[in-house]
């Protein structure tokens, strides 16, 4: 059975909404920003519905014809809202955003709204490790070297973001000298070009090599020495590049 | 000339527009049934008041026209007169109930346990505000038939009145000896009353409307919702 994991005091208050009117016949719509769950959570509560998407009108009205209890989403995608008879039939819906409020009041009795996991840091912690092994399986990382607290985690497009942003960061992590200079080719590959091509993507090394180094040594003397270079040569570089 | 004296007192009695005599120190010196029952909402001292106020300058009767509400009391306009300096009357009118036009279908409706629709509906609420809230109510209460979807809406759009109010109390109990005809079958009533120290006032016409379509009486208020429920079996 599908579950779905929340320490979000909204949401369950939510899920025990559903929870309690689940055998009535009633309508109810979750609107929240993309990737928050919505569908997830209706799927969850009623794993036995009919899902049919809001993009396609027609699959909609004929599903509301020959069925009592049904999962909409992506609502708002829907051409003609107003045409839909929901009397006597149980709708859960999802939307990603309001659309025209009256109409919704219209036709919902139940209107959700889905808090974005800026809101849930708690869901981000559990996601954020739900995805940490799943990449690690996709990756086929075995040893998992790195602390989850390092990765830079983007919430913007809520779970899409914050799965990328934690695969992203694992495959930068499991990446040897033969992968970096693979990934490397591919891209001057594609962006080679013109007749100063050599100082144009020189950044590409000297750039993260600073960068790495300062955090790294702290000063710049140290640095320069580890790198076997002149303080005044890095000094420039570091000009050059906008470090700093 | 009519010389013959006529009682009319019995007709005042059974009016079913609220009347009251004063004395000149406001005390009650005869009020009929219906002002009797309205006594039950309002203070003697209030419509003292309004009768003062609106009295005529001399010996005579004045009608003014005038929205009062007591409750489910409705009034559009008030007589006052005195013919001397000891009495003083005042009558308030009545404001007849529109008979809903729309017939109920009774065989659309759903049995469902009241309880359940509200439970959701203040978790939902809780989804929104975190406003301390209580709940009085009777968890025997027989499970009745409704339109499922248009009762829910309206307890969301009362419950959304009460989205600034500091402390809810919400109450649902069995009106005991009273009933309502609905389709000539007599039906007992329930109460659901929500109160609070204010709310909005927003959306009271959608939840009159709302009302109506389930065949509720809605009485609001500024402080407070009731609504008298139909328990159609």
């Amino acid at each position: 059975m599908e579950t779905f994991f929340t320490t979000s005091e909204k949401i369950q208050h939510i899920i025990k909404s559903f929870n309690l009117t689940k055998t009535l016949y009633v309508s109810s719509i979750i609107i929240g920003e993309a990737h928050t769950g919505k569908k997830s959570l209706a799927r969850y509560l009623f794993p036995n519905a009919i899902l049919v998407s809001g993009f396609d009108q027609i699959e909609v009205e004929n599903a509301l014809e020959t069925h009592d209890e049904l999962i909409i989403t992506d609502f708002e995608k829907l051409s003609n809202q107003s045409t839909l008879d929901f009397s006597n039939k149980r709708i859960i819906a999802t939307a990603n955003y309001m659309g025209n409020p009256a109409l919704i009041d219209e036709l919902f009795a139940f209107i959700y709204s889905m808090p974005s996991l800026q809101e849930r840091p708690g869901d981000v912690d559990f996601l954020k490790e739900l995805y940490i092994k799943e990449a690690l399986s996709t990756l086929m990382i075995e040893e998992n070297t790195f602390e989850s607290d390092e990765i830079h985690l983007n919430l913007s497009k809520n779970s899409k973001s914050l799965k990328k942003s934690v695969f992203l960061h694992l495959v930068k992590h499991s990446m040897d000298e033969k992968d970096i200079k693979g990934v490397l080719y591919h891209y001057l590959f594609k962006h080679l070009d013109g007749n100063d091509g050599y100082r144009e993507h020189l950044g590409l090394y000297e750039i993260p090599l600073i960068e790495a180094g300062l955090k790294k040594f702290a000063s710049q003397l140290q640095l320069s020495q580890v790198l076997g270079i002149n303080r005044n040569t890095l000094r420039k570089k570091i000009h050059e590049h906008h470090i700093d | 000339m009519n010389t013959t004296s006529i009682d009319f007192q019995a007709f005042i009695e059974w009016d079913n527009s609220p009347f009251i005599l004063f004395s000149a120190q406001g005390k009650i010196l005869y009020l009929n049934n219906t002002a009797e029952i309205l006594f039950g909402y309002v203070s003697k001292k209030e419509l003292y008041d309004i009768a003062l106020s609106y009295a005529p300058q001399n010996f005579g009767y004045k009608t003014t026209s005038l929205a009062l509400n007591y409750d489910s009391f409705i009034f559009h306009a008030i007589t006052i007169g005195y013919e001397n300096e000891e009495q003083i009357s005042l009558r308030l009118y009545s404001t007849p109930r529109i008979k809903p036009s729309r017939k109920i279908e009774t065989d659309k409706l759903i049995v469902t346990d009241i309880n359940i629709l509200l439970e959701a509906n203040i978790a939902l609420f809780r989804t929104k505000n975190t406003n301390p809230l209580t709940l009085l109510t009777d968890q025997d209460l027989p499970p009745f038939k409704m339109d499922q979807n248009n009762f829910s809406k309206l307890l969301r759009k009362i419950f959304d009145t009460f989205r600034a109010s500091d402390s809810i109390d919400i109450s649902l109990k069995l009106l005991v000896g009273q009933h309502v005809i609905i389709e000539n079958k007599k039906e007992s009533i329930i109460q659901l009353a929500i109160h609070a120290n204010g709310r909005y006032a927003d959306t009271d016409n959608e939840i009159r409307t709302l009302s109506a379509e389930n065949q509720i009486k809605s009485i609001l208020n500024e402080h407070s919702i009731k609504l008298e429920i139909p328990l159609i079996q």
